[in-house]
């Protein structure tokens, strides 16, 4: 062959694949014979009618945009603050706040274990002081919150922390807006943390349902999360059926064990993944909607409009980030985005460009931002209501969808519910069964990913320079001054107090109480993450160490 | 497939909270596809518990992962727990989310690989192959 030549192939890049991301078949077009059995009304309704499939809303994105809503957490809650009035600024309108990875498994800075994670995608926001930093000069009764921190403890103490906070600054408790996952099971499937074991993160997660209706009606104190699960590795219809197979566990628990009753009560929130498989994502978000208002009808004896619908908020798929020509993400990301918009979702958190190398940089963060400005306001997609409704395809596949979720939903029933099915080891076997298929296909190059196992080629200019902005996790010397931070704390706190208010904390476990209350005033007298968590387990017969490594500590010797 | 003289015993696990571990369960089960025999340890584990069960079940590898961006750490305590254990003749490779510019640090410890998302299991398999069989050739 000459040297400059090159070998043409005119079908170079063509399609490997009939199916869509979940391995629905699909034809090369769709008519009207493939949705003769939809009916308006009943099936479709107009955006704002029940089954809510068009949308939630009469005029939708014109009365509201989605909330633009990124996750901010990096090193130290001073960074994390600067971060966030800069984002602010920039038009973010979701507060989404994280921690670091040993405070999200429920254990303080000094934990033998925590060494290599302190200050890994996140800050050690161990005790009130450092929510204080983090959230300075925000007012959180005007803003909409979200906990992304998803472990039992993590949701519960994420709370606890907002409202303490609020409390300590004189702020009503009842204006406090946002969403908290608080989705035990799931979290048990993707995090596996052992603080809170099922028979005391089941408690806790009524209690903050229990606790969030009670005293701060404008927040979701349970929004299931299928976004990690499906990251972890599930199908759409699976990501649809555990959501609301989830949601339909605490919530009939809510009403069964404390007589919450579900009608009258908020939308519900379900937190999804938005993928790159354009039209299956569109669906999906479709069919949630229109089988949650069955679902909340049929099974939780939704009789209003509103508590028959649910919102959706979304994050970007993550595990579509690869760090192979990651300019490429940008399309990912953009692809994703458009796609929640389409599907008529209420809150975004996109993925960042760099998120494979690092936290998202700063630049990455305002792309982000700008991304969902041009969508708006360049691209004019959010002008009317669910504009894809009414096409044969979409139409189809949004009952595809649900029809594979009810078929799920069915099967969960006959297992005697979601915590059965996590019990037994099915959940865990659902998504093994799914991984295994998704890779034998990327192995095997029947699913093509641009850059890693298909297209590939050298990283440029660009692409290093992405590399390099990506936000990096500090040197351990500086990682390591948090453990200085929570030593110092303990020193310089009426020691008193604490034990106190952590022996009330323990006596509300063991009577069988609502422990939120008792966690708040832990946390307002600067009782640490590590200690609350650990006093909860040894109220509940445990020992004071999730993780079996360390003793329980001297301030809890009359606990 | 690697079908050589001994099966290769690598032994799978994640140092520290890091809870990602699609990465571990997809790498296990590519080295068994591949005819390899895996100790999947899982994840919570202190640097000196990967060491004694690596060390206890013989294994020929040691293979880390973090999506956390702190391997070079890890591999450190790791790779300072197998010379206190007499034991460093024990390859280590690691995955995940590694910065570009801790890579030749790792390497320089002798932590080879060091892939990233949307690595072929071929490439990997090959690289375990390979360091395994080197390190027979010196002995």
């Amino acid at each position: 062959m000459e040297p400059d030549t090159v070998p043409y192939d005119r079908h170079f890049g063509r399609l490997v694949r009939d199916k869509t991301q979940s391995n629905i078949p699909v034809k090369a077009v769709y008519g009207p014979a493939d949705v003769d059995g939809l009916d308006y009304a009943r099936d479709l309704g107009n955006p704002g009618e029940p089954p809510f499939t068009r949308g939630l809303y009469p005029e939708m994105y014109r009365r509201n945009l989605w909330l633009k809503s990124l996750i901010v957490c990096y090193a130290t809650p001073e960074e994390t603050n600067r971060a966030f009035k800069k984002y602010i600024a920039a038009g973010q309108t979701g507060l989404r706040v994280l921690t670091d990875t040993s405070t999200l498994s429920g254990v303080d800075p000094d934990h033998p274990l925590a060494r290599y994670d302190i200050m890994c995608n996140g800050s050690p926001t161990f005790a009130l002081s450092e929510y204080e930093t983090m959230l300075d000069g925000i007012a959180l009764e005007d803003v909409d919150l979200e906990s992304a921190n998803s472990t039992p403890s993590g949701s519960f103490f994420t709370y606890v922390f907002l409202v303490a906070l609020m409390e300590k600054r004189g702020a009503d408790i009842s204006k406090l807006r946002g969403t908290n996952i608080n989705d035990p099971i799931h979290a048990f499937i993707v995090y596996g943390t052992p603080e809170f074991p099922p028979a005391l993160a089941r408690r806790v997660n009524l209690d903050l349902i229990e606790f969030g209706i009670r005293h701060t009606p404008r927040w979701h104190p349970c929004t299931p999360c299928g976004y990690d699960m499906r990251d972890a590795g599930l199908t759409s219809p699976q990501e649809m059926a555990f959501v609301i197979a989830n949601a339909l566990q605490y919530y009939g628990d809510a009403a069964g064990e404390r007589g919450l009753p579900f009608d009258g009560f908020r939308p519900m929130v379900f937190s999804m993944s938005s993928e790159s498989d354009f039209f299956e994502t569109i669906a999906k978000f479709r069919a949630t909607r229109r089988l949650w208002a069955r679902a909340a009808r049929e099974r939780l004896g939704a009789s209003t409009p509103r508590s028959m619908s649910c919102r959706i908020g979304i994050r970007t798929a993550g595990n579509s980030i690869y760090p192979q020509k990651p300019l490429n993400n940008t399309a990912r990301i953009t692809l994703q985005v458009l796609a929640a918009v389409l599907g008529g979702v209420q809150a975004i958190d996109p993925s960042g460009i760099d998120e494979t190398f690092g936290l998202p940089s700063e630049e990455s963060r305002i792309f982000e931002l700008d991304l969902q400005h041009i969508i708006a306001h360049e691209g004019n997609v959010p002008l009317t209501a669910d504009p894809l409704g009414g096409s044969y395809y979409v139409e189809w596949l949004t009952t595809r969808l649900e029809t594979e979720a009810i078929r799920l939903l069915e099967e969960i029933d006959r297992l005697g519910g979601m915590w059965k099915c996590l019990e037994s080891g099915w959940l865990r076997q659902q998504f093994d069964r799914t991984t295994t298929e998704v890779q034998g296909e990327i192995n095997d190059g029947k699913r093509l990913i641009v850059g890693a196992n298909s297209f590939r080629g050298p990283d440029g200019a660009i692409s290093r320079a992405i590399v390099d902005g990506a936000y990096k996790v500090p040197p351990d010397d500086k990682r390591f001054g948090a453990i200085d931070r929570v030593r110092q704390l303990r020193e310089t706190r009426d020691g008193d107090a604490v034990r106190r208010r952590l022996r009330e904390l323990a006596e509300a476990v063991r009577e069988q109480r609502n422990v939120v209350r008792a966690a708040i005033e832990a946390t307002k007298a600067y009782a640490t993450l590590g200690e609350m968590v650990g006093t909860i387990r040894m109220a509940h017969g445990l020992c004071f160490d999730p993780y079996e490594r360390i003793a329980a500590p001297d301030c809890l010797a009359l606990v | 497939m690697v079908q050589s003289e001994a099966t290769i015993r690598v032994l799978i696990g994640k140092v520290g909270f890091d809870p990602h571990d699609r990465g571990i369960l997809v790498l296990s089960r590519g080295l068994r596809n591949a005819g390899m025999e895996v100790i999947f340890l899982g994840k919570f584990m202190t640097a000196e518990e990967v060491v004694s069960a690596a060390v206890q079940e013989g294994v020929d590898v040691i293979a880390l992962s973090d999506h956390c961006g702190v391997m070079r750490l890890i591999a450190q305590d790791i790779m300072a727990e197998l010379e206190r254990q007499g034991a460093s003749d024990i390859c280590v490779v690691a995955g995940g989310i590694i910065p570009e510019e801790e890579k030749p640090a790792l390497e320089a410890m002798g932590v080879t690989g060091n892939y990233g998302m949307g690595t072929p299991m071929e490439e990997i398999v090959g690289h375990i192959v390979q360091r395994v069989s080197s390190r027979a050739k010196k002995d």
